[in-house]
């Protein structure tokens, strides 16, 4: 049998690594070491994956032990950066190190905190989606006492993410992200979403029980992913062509399905379809009230859409008069004049997109589409309800997920809406069984998709535009990646940075544009949990630019490509060294859906080690370096670190003028936390979270779906129409304009109210031509990425043991093609060949597999690393380097897409 | 009874490896073992494809062929069906390892650490277990965890501390533990409601781990796996070259097969006046060479007494014990010069002759070794080099070499018979398909084309007058030589195992279940 086992105890702790996040577990300690990651099965009964955490996790224990990490505080010795030269870092003391970035700190408070060019001085990046929150302790509270932080150099935002989802998705269904209602759905079509990598165990539970119960996943993309795999079919379509297999799906729905099988009375009462459209294309609007107009049927007249007892007509061209309100409140009266609703443009708008013609696109077979098509009404369940926790609701178990690539870059706006459109037709838009939203990130509150249902114009939710109004309109970038300025939908919540067009800020530091305040970089750059180096597009164009930046703070665990460029090395406590406590439950993020709320505690396992330091420490010395501690610790009390310590009939705040230890801290936040959870009654601080490691409460199921409050608010989705977005577009074109801005115009073209047909592989090829005068056709395959469960945001590639289980999954280290297309080049498995773009090299070995289409390459994952201890002996070709920066690649939520076009040949043979 | 087994269900499987990194904390195994994995299984041509996740591993199986083989009785099953192994017995021959058509056993001989030797992490040291150094090791269902838990009034399978680490932590709810004989159990109820199977069936091994696949009943299903000859990119779930017996334990084969053989010639020779003294001499060190060999190539060479326990099923505490009285009667012989006692002697080198065809043939996890037919080759290949030798060592001398010619020719007949009818059987059977090309592709091997000349020329010899022994020990040489290079091959080279298969490609939900694979292999 095993060896004895010493003397053992258990920790509670958690795992927010991935955006799938957070789930609960627990670490084994011998003799006081950690060497075991298991689940906390005392939440099985809470957590919805059973209190189960994904393979990730169980490098915790590698992660903390491992021996290239960097354990004391680093200075740089040459002041020369760049890839090419060794920074020369040498140990020094928490002390000097915190003296060199205190004195910036406050030299910095005492010259102004923003630049000449009206920029934040002081810039920082985090990785991670988000999650590096849950482990930076109380380090948001000392940006908050800070002030303005430009948090637009980006790391992967935008290219690796769900970034064109994240904004149309919180404008038409509060969903920073979007799900099935995996528990429910009987049909999912699944357009590239890779849950089953990216999931988390969520994602993965729900799914693996959904398939228990037979649900039809069809998955569409052009390799053969991991989610693929777990599905009942797999439609291997040209990639960047999914509008064109959407927009079919809706012609077959408005035009060859009958009209009476879809949901009409979610389309009349729950959408703006029956919204009549004013010959420059604005609502028509009721002169009084300034109402969008609908045609009653009842009355056969046109009637504000609020008018109660009516039957709004959803098809046909109705002759009325009203005022149409364009860009800049600009108003025309209009007098008998002909309208179609929203519905009927819908039907003009979608004729010509027939299953013949997306599959010449898609190189789908038009029976396909149109079969898939058919069988989503069928699973549909239109007219049937369900009750939930005592509220009845309309049930309609089919749902459309989007994966990374299509649901970001060019196209990414055609698919969120063609998607969300194929749910209004059938009513399962946030109902049970249908396509609904997670999360929050953009509205407020944060914490409540419900509250954040908030009354606007026009009979639908309010939505935060940063503003296009003449007066309004922000003209001076407050970041350097002019989020405000460019993009209206990428709101100014916390968050509104990193869902700008984050690859802006590293292309101004090159070049510039026309018309922005000159660029120049932030004095200070703090980085933790990120390696843009590496995890962003173009990275050796990346790594030259932050080679400029004067003064770079990472928090360290390696050495990495970034943190090579940096002037001070901070050793922080890892993910099992550090205390905090964190929310969890309510439904988050990727498949989050949980009947629980409440908080986590992320005790530590193992002492630290060498002289890493609790992150909370570290913010808490800054805030005193920085001269903010009285701020810092107000923003403690408010909640900057989570969780106010102050409530009704509670108040643990903390005093705002001394300095106070990291238990001091979390054991006041545990408190708030206890008196929050049960209304004030209790406030057991962190001895009783590190004997139950988490508490919870009920969460009302019923808020998983958006559907009961926009009932209860009597709103309407946004769609189909998009006059806001028309408008909003044309305003922000003029104000552009006036400025002098035209470099951005590709992208206002993108604010159309009905998303037509764009030939994207097209669009990329000309991109590519143009910006790098290459012959497209020396450049035959499309190359592709796709995410690893092993791997995704763990930063984890330095870890031995990730490597080893993550080799006995297909792909991982190498090229992935497909044998007939190697077969025409002379290639056999093993062979080394070089990938080439327009823009870079990487090199790798040839995977064959038949999971692929003929066109294209698949590189999982991203692995550029060349300083990483480990990561960068393992060869691995990543797509990273070869993607380029571009700004005809830019959407207009300014997101770019992972794909480029490439060549291959052989350099060596197989192994 | 208890049957303690895991059923992995297919459709739920998404090969994420959490059970494969599970496994690894909570028995602290070395880099690059993996008690449990999940493997990635690729079927199909684009764009009809399909792709699956099998967890794989120890089976424990009921009749285990690991369990049967071990000299040491390190391998043990329990009364509940767990297949354990004592470390402390164990002497590391890794027969097990061969013996395993699961792939499911490995050996580690040096304490190896993730990022080298040098950076070893403190959780590294301080779960560093010697005792499993240089000896068989592999999944044992987290015995600790079911006996503690169950002593603690744990139920195993239900109860997450009285559950293998592996089931504890699968995210997917893919694997479940339970009790096979207890008609309600997790298990049985999942075996009831799905239709299953079990990694390949046709050895009849009993395996404990059942595949689920659909929940239609299929029952009975008797569907093998299509066998793909030359699979795309499915190097790591097809056949494997074994890594565990090397040139050490071929040297055995060929030492002890040509030295019991010569034994036996010599014996015989004797009664026709002959002196074999000396290669009889030279029988017995060639045997002790050969077990020299494997002494120096087991893990844990100071225990090799260890041997000896098991004489009621292991064909390898056969050869070592028949050895004694082998030795012994040879060295009588030799020392009283006795014929009756040499004639005893060749009894006994035969047995050991017998007891290396039968280690072969237990060896159920490599096609190549595990033929019924495998026993009468070794046999005869024993033999024919035996007489080679001798024929070599009295070549010179004047003696009866007509004899020695015409045995020579009828050894080389029937041994090539003997390769024939191992050959057809093989391919009928059907083996990895490297084997066939191994063993096919042998430049001098003992198929008919290439032993028409050992046999034509002992004819010759025959009538060559002075040329007789020239002719004859090149024929020797030629059929000795084969004999030695087809058993080098046959265990370093053509000792492919079993690989993987999947016998149904799992129903995804509402997709369509189908045939499965069974890559790298074909019949021939």
């Amino acid at each position: 049998m095993n060896k004895p086992l010493t003397p053992t105890s258990k920790v509670s702790s958690y795992c927010y690594q991935c955006v799938a996040g957070p789930d609960l577990l627990t670490v084994t300690l011998q003799d006081g070491v950690p060497t075991q990651i298991g689940p906390n099965c005392a939440a099985a009964e809470i957590h919805p994956a059973g209190g189960k955490v994904c393979v990730k996790a169980f490098g915790l224990i590698q992660k903390t032990h491992n021996p290239h990490r960097i354990l004391t505080p680093m200075k740089r010795t040459n002041p020369e950066k760049g890839r090419d030269q060794d920074p020369g870092f040498e140990p020094c003391s928490w002390e000097e190190a915190l003296d060199t970035i205190g004195a910036k700190l406050r030299g910095i408070r005492e010259t102004g905190l923003k630049d000449a060019s009206g920029f934040p001085r002081v810039a920082a990046s985090f990785g991670g989606g988000g999650t590096p929150t849950a482990y930076m302790g109380t380090f948001p509270a000392f940006l908050a006492a800070w002030g303005p932080v430009d948090m637009s150099f980006g790391s992967g935002q935008g290219v690796k993410c769900y970034h064109s989802e994240h904004l149309y998705g919180e404008l038409w269904h509060r969903a920073f992200i979007v799900s099935p209602d995996t528990p429910m759905a009987e049909l999912i079509l699944s357009f590239g979403a890779n849950v089953e990598a990216s999931g988390g165990v969520c994602g993965v539970k729900r799914h693996a029980d959904a398939r228990d119960r037979g649900v039809k996943r069809i998955q569409i993309e052009p390799h053969l992913s991991i989610t693929g795999a777990c599905s009942a079919q797999w439609v291997p379509i040209k990639p960047k062509t999914d509008p064109a297999f959407m927009f079919a799906l809706v012609h077959v729905l408005v035009h060859e399905i009958p009209h009476e099988n879809l949901d009409l009375p979610f389309l009349r009462h729950k959408t703006a379809s029956s919204y009549l459209i004013a010959p420059n294309g604005f609502y028509m609007r009721d002169p009084t009230t300034g109402k969008p107009l609908v045609w009653d049927k009842n009355t056969d007249s046109a009637v504000p859409h609020d008018t109660p007892e009516i039957n709004p007509a959803l098809r046909g061209v109705f002759t009325l008069s009203g005022v149409e309100v364009g860009p800049d409140d600009e108003k025309w009266a209009h007098t008998n004049t002909a309208c179609k609703t929203a519905y009927e443009a819908l039907r003009d708008h979608t004729l010509s997109f027939t299953p013949e013609w997306a599959a010449k696109i898609c190189d789908v077979g038009a029976a396909t589409v149109r079969l898939t098509a058919q069988q989503y009404v069928d699973h549909a369940h239109i007219g049937e309800t369900v009750t939930i926790n005592g509220r009845k609701l309309p049930f309609r178990p089919v749902a459309i997920s989007l994966g990374k690539t299509v649901n970001n870059g060019w196209g990414g706006y055609e698919c969120c809406w063609a998607r969300t459109m194929l749910a209004c037709l059938v009513g399962a838009l946030e109902v049970p069984g249908g396509t609904v939203g997670t999360t929050v990130r953009l509205n407020r509150p944060a914490g409540n998709r419900w509250a954040s249902v908030v009354r606007g114009p026009d009979g639908f939710m309010n939505y935060p535009m940063n503003p296009t109004k003449k007066d309004e309109w922000i003209s001076r970038p407050t970041s350097r990646h002019a989020h405000q300025t460019l993009v209206p939908l990428a709101a100014n919540s916390a968050w509104s940075q990193a869902l700008g067009p984050t690859h802006l800020a590293w292309m101004m530091q090159k070049e510039g544009f026309d018309h922005l305040p000159k660029p120049t970089p932030p004095d200070v750059w703090f980085v933790y949990r990120t390696n843009p180096a590496i995890s962003f597009w173009d990275t050796d164009a990346i790594s030259d630019v932050m080679a400029n930046f004067p003064f770079t703070v990472c928090f360290a665990y390696t050495m990495d490509e970034t943190n090579y460029m940096a002037d001070i090395l901070l050793p922080e406590c890892t993910d099992l060294e550090g205390l905090q406590l964190i929310r969890i439950g309510g439904s988050k993020y990727i498949e989050q859906f949980w009947e629980h709320t409440g908080f986590a505690l992320r005790d530590p396992a193992s002492a630290p080690q060498g002289e890493a330091r609790d992150f909370t420490w570290i913010a808490t010395q800054l805030a005193d370096q920085a001269g903010v501690l009285g701020k810092y610790n107000a923003a403690i009390n408010i909640g900057a670190a989570g969780i106010p310590l102050k409530g009704e009939g509670y108040d643990f705040s903390l005093p705002h003028d001394q300095q106070h230890s990291v238990e001091e801290i979390w054991d006041a936040t545990c408190r708030a936390a206890s008196a929050e959870i049960t209304d004030g009654e209790e406030s057991q601080g962190l001895e009783y979270y590190r004997e139950h490691g988490f508490r919870t409460k009920p969460f009302d199921k019923t808020q998983w779906y958006l559907y009961p409050a926009m009932e209860d608010s009597g709103l309407r989705f946004e769609l189909p129409y998009q006059e806001r977005l028309l408008r909003i577009g044309q305003e922000l074109g003029e104000r552009l304009h006036e400025q002098g801005i035209h470099w951005w115009d590709r992208q206002l073209q993108e604010y159309e109210a009905l998303p037509g047909w764009h030939d994207l592989q097209q669009q990329w090829e000309d991109a590519l031509s143009t910006d790098f005068d290459i012959k497209i056709g020396d450049y035959p395959f499309w190359l592709l990425t796709s995410r690893s469960m092993q791997y995704s945001w763990g930063g984890n590639a330095s870890l031995q043991m990730i490597h080893e289980v993550a080799k006995n999954i297909a792909g991982h280290g190498g090229i992935i093609m497909n044998p007939a297309a190697a077969a025409k080049l002379g290639l056999t498995e093993g062979d080394h060949v070089e990938v080439t773009s327009p823009v870079g090299k990487t090199s790798g070995a040839v995977i064959l597999r038949q999971g692929i289409r003929p066109d294209c390459l698949l590189m999982v994952g991203q692995f550029d690393h060349w300083i990483t201890p480990y990561a960068k002996d393992l060869k691995t070709p990543s797509m990273n380097r070869l993607t380029p920066m571009s700004l005809a690649l830019t959407d207009s939520t300014g997101s770019g897409a992972d794909l480029v076009k490439v060549s291959l040949k052989l350099i060596g043979g197989g192994a | 009874m208890t049957r303690w087994a895991i059923t992995a269900d297919l459709n739920r499987c998404v090969g994420c490896q959490t059970c494969t990194a599970a496994c690894k904390h909570a028995n602290a195994t070395a880099p690059g073992i993996q008690w449990r994995k999940v493997i990635d299984i690729e079927t199909g041509t684009f764009p009809d494809v399909r792709r699956s996740f099998m967890p794989v591993g120890c089976m424990h199986c009921d009749d285990a062929p690991c369990l049967s083989v071990c000299p040491t009785q390190a391998t043990q099953k329990r009364d509940d069906g767990i297949v354990t192994i004592d470390y402390d017995l164990c002497i590391g021959c890794a027969y097990c390892v061969v013996a395993c058509p699961y792939q499911a056993r490995s050996k580690v001989s040096t304490q190896s650490a993730a990022y080298g030797k040098g950076r070893r992490m403190r959780h590294e040291k301080l779960r560093e277990d010697p005792a499993r150094l240089n000896v068989a090791q592999k999944c044992n269902f987290c015995v600790d965890r079911i006996d503690t838990g169950l002593a603690a009034g744990l139920t195993p399978g239900v109860d997450a501390d009285a559950t293998p680490a592996c089931v504890n932590s699968c995210i997917a709810g893919a694997l479940t533990f339970g009790d096979i004989e207890e008609a309600n159990s997790n298990v049985s109820q999942l075996l009831k409601e799905n239709s299953h199977f079990v990694m390949h069936q046709d050895l009849n091994t009993g395996p404990g781990i059942f595949y689920l696949w659909d929940k239609v009943n299929h029952q009975p299903d008797i569907t093998e796996p299509e066998m793909i000859a030359e699979p795309i990119a499915a190097a790591a779930i097809s056949p494997q070259l074994q890594q565990s017996w090397d040139w050490r334990a071929s040297a055995n084969f060929i030492f002890g097969g040509a030295g019991t053989g010569l034994f036996i010639a010599s014996a015989f020779a004797a009664f026709g006046g002959l002196n074999v003294m000396l290669p009889m001499l030279l029988a017995l060190i060639l045997v002790g060479l050969g077990l020299f060999c494997v002494w120096l190539e087991i893990g844990r060479p100071w225990r090799f007494l260890n041997v000896y326990r098991n004489a009621q099923t292991s064909w390898m505490t056969r050869e070592a014990m028949i050895m004694m009285p082998f030795a012994a009667t040879g060295l009588l012989a030799l020392g009283l010069k006795s014929l009756v006692l040499g004639l005893v002697g060749a009894v006994f080198a035969f047995g050991f002759l017998y007891c290396q065809g039968q280690i072969l043939k237990a060896s159920k996890g490599i096609p190549a070794w595990r033929q019924p037919e495998i026993v009468p080759l070794i046999l005869l290949t024993g033999l024919t080099e035996g007489l080679s030798l001798l024929i070599l060592f009295i070549a010179a001398t004047p003696a009866n070499l007509q004899g020695m010619a015409l045995a020579l020719t009828l050894l080389i007949c029937l041994r090539l018979l003997a390769w024939r009818r191992y050959r057809k059987a093989l391919g009928a059977e059907a083996a990895p398909t490297a084997t066939f090309k191994t063993l096919d592709r042998l430049e001098f091997n003992l198929s008919a084309p290439h032993q028409a000349a050992p046999a034509l020329l002992a004819i010759i010899a025959l009538f060559a007058g002075p040329l007789m022994p020239f002719l004859l020990g090149f024929a020797a040489f030629l059929a000795l030589t084969s004999g030695w290079l087809f058993k080098y091959t046959l265990i370093t080279k053509a000792a492919f195992n079993q690989g993987y298969a999947i016998n149904h490609i799992p129903r995804r939900g509402a997709g369509e279940p189908a045939r499965g694979i069974k890559p790298g292999w074909m019949t021939s």
